[in-house]
């Protein structure tokens, strides 16, 4: 579904990201990595908010690379950011609406779309008229990605889901991810490896702008290397 | 609970200021029914000039420092198409309106499209240099001097119980609620119009659901320009033109969206009430009536001193 091949990526003469590929299919994947490795420059490559110096973005046999953010959002990549990035003095119902209203795919679904979010999010039944930045740093996660899905992406992106969130927030964040994975293809970066690694399929290791290591989630979670680098085993 | 307290504690206080304000309207009315009428009107007039740069500023945060420069040049546009080809300046709003959008969009990719997103600064000394090009280049093309048009029709007037009014201000009155409206339309009823809203509230927030960003920035600022551009025919038709006379009205205005609350189009209507309805009440009074501009002084610095007063509350 979707596919980077050889991406090289700079800012200035620093090179961030060297030959990098990987793949997301129908399947959840993770990308984990230090702080700098590279993981938010992957995701804004992906959104044309940094255009790479080669190597290729490919979403259903389509190229990405030449395309606007907004027009590669239309195409079915969703992405809830790592600051969430709401409409701080809109109510949470404008903040869902504004997910849908500009992706005509997903406009023609609105109410179909508007009850998979809140049966995924009840307590979002309750805020509906609620201004998203009057909300706790849980909840307007929540929003954002009701807002995201809010889309029908063929794509879902987090960057660092768990950032910033109390304990029994993330894991709530993460349960829910583990039920959206079986409607859509899901790609997350976190540093949250523990947490994370159940609630997905796949995973890649990014250290230093490389791939280093790409295997299930079962098999990362049982490798020496991961469990004391990243685990803390 | 807490948050459905702090709404209701709000639309009280909201309701508190209006009633304020209407209760303020009567008392003049019933005092000196005159000061009334030309107070609605200027405060029109206000409103009028204010909206397109609420729209600019408070809506998707571009500060154009050359908004009155950009109303002189259409009020002169609408002084040479009557002094050329005797259209009258009424009409010639509509072309204006079409003219000065093209004009936006020229001056938004020759400048203002490469300075978007950076410090608010840059912003400032553009719009200011671009007040200076209008009105200097507007003094090589039509000289420092005065200029009105002579029209019958403005100085048309009614009586009602005794109280001798001007009708033609009503003009004023008409638009300003002709450009609110459409305003208020724009921003609740149409996808652009939420796009704005979005745009100005969080403009990578805005790009993350599919808005095309730019798009949103170039399509206000045009609307902004055609506005403020066409209702400078509407008020030439009344006021002495010179070169020199929008910067006035950049001020005015930018205080205006500062007072009525950057993001609220109604606020700034009832800024321009209050200004407009205190500066007419100072200027009917004889021996006062010089003092008139304190009160848009005193109208920035009371609402500063609030809202600094309500953050420390809070």
């Amino acid at each position: 579904m979707l596919e980077v091949k050889k991406l090289n990526v700079f800012y200035g003469k620093l090179q961030i990201l060297w030959d990098l590929s990987m793949q997301v299919g129908n399947e959840s994947v993770g990308i984990f990595g230090p702080n700098g490795a590279g993981k938010t420059t992957l995701i804004h490559a992906i959104l044309g908010l940094v255009k790479p110096a080669t190597g290729e973005i490919i979403l259903e046999g389509e190229s990405l690379l030449a395309m606007e953010t907004d027009h590669i959002i239309k195409q079915g990549i969703s992405i809830v950011p790592q600051d969430r990035e709401l409409f701080p003095f809109m109510t949470v119902a404008e903040n869902l609406r504004t997910g849908n209203a500009y992706i005509p795919r997903a406009r023609k679904k609105y109410k179909e779309r508007l009850e998979y979010v809140l049966t995924m999010f009840p307590i979002l039944k309750e805020r509906l008229d609620q201004p998203a930045g009057s909300m706790s740093g849980g909840q307007q996660r929540m929003v954002a990605i009701g807002r995201a899905l809010m889309a029908d992406p063929k794509v879902l992106i987090l960057d660092e889901p768990s950032g910033g969130l109390q304990p029994s927030i993330v894991t709530e964040v993460f349960h829910r991810l583990k039920e959206i994975k079986n409607d859509v293809s899901i790609l997350v970066t976190e540093q949250n490896v523990r947490q994370c690694l159940k609630a997905i399929d796949r995973g890649y290791i990014l250290e230093n702008g490389r791939i280093a290591m790409a295997d299930t989630a079962a098999n990362l979670a049982g490798n020496d290397h991961i469990r004391k680098s990243y685990l803390g085993i | 609970m807490i948050n459905s307290i702090v709404n209701q504690f709000k639309q009280r206080n909201f309701l508190f200021g209006f009633i304020l304000i209407l209760a303020a309207i009567i008392l003049i009315g019933i005092y000196k029914p005159a000061v009334l009428v030309e107070g609605l009107q200027r405060s029109a007039l206000y409103a009028l000039i204010a909206l397109p740069m609420a729209l600019l500023l408070g809506i998707v945060d571009i500060i154009n420092l050359a908004h009155g420069e950009f109303m002189m040049v259409g009020a002169y546009f609408a002084y040479f198409m009557s002094a050329q080809f005797g259209m009258d300046p009424i009409v010639s709003v509509l072309p204006a309106l079409l003219i000065f959008f093209i004009f936006g969009l020229i001056v938004y990719y020759l400048t203002f499209k490469h300075i978007i997103g950076k410090p608010p600064l840059n912003q400032l000394l553009l719009g200011f240099g671009i007040s200076l090009i209008l009105s200097e280049g507007m003094t090589a093309i039509a000289t420092n001097a005065p200029r009105k048009l002579s029209l019958d029709y403005v100085s048309s007037s009614a009586s009602i119980g005794g109280v001798t009014f001007g009708t033609f201000e009503f003009v004023y009155v008409a638009g300003a609620l002709i450009v609110l409206l459409g305003m208020q339309l724009l921003l609740k009823k149409t996808a652009t119009g939420q796009a704005a809203v979005a745009v100005g509230q969080n403009p990578r927030g805005a790009r993350v659901v599919g808005i095309n960003v730019n798009n949103i920035y170039l399509l206000i600022f045009c609307v902004s320009i055609a506005l403020i551009s066409a209702i400078g025919p509407l008020f030439m038709t009344r006021y002495t033109l010179f070169p020199q006379m929008g910067s006035s009205f950049t001020l005015k205005s930018f205080s205006l969206v500062a007072v009525g609350g950057m993001g609220s189009i109604t606020g700034v209507v009832y800024a321009a009430l209050i200004l407009g309805m205190g500066e007419t009440l100072v200027l009917s009074s004889l021996k006062y009536g010089k003092w008139a501009e304190i009160i848009y002084f005193a109208l920035i610095i009371g609402v500063i001193m609030y809202r600094s007063h309500q953050r420390q509350v809070k």
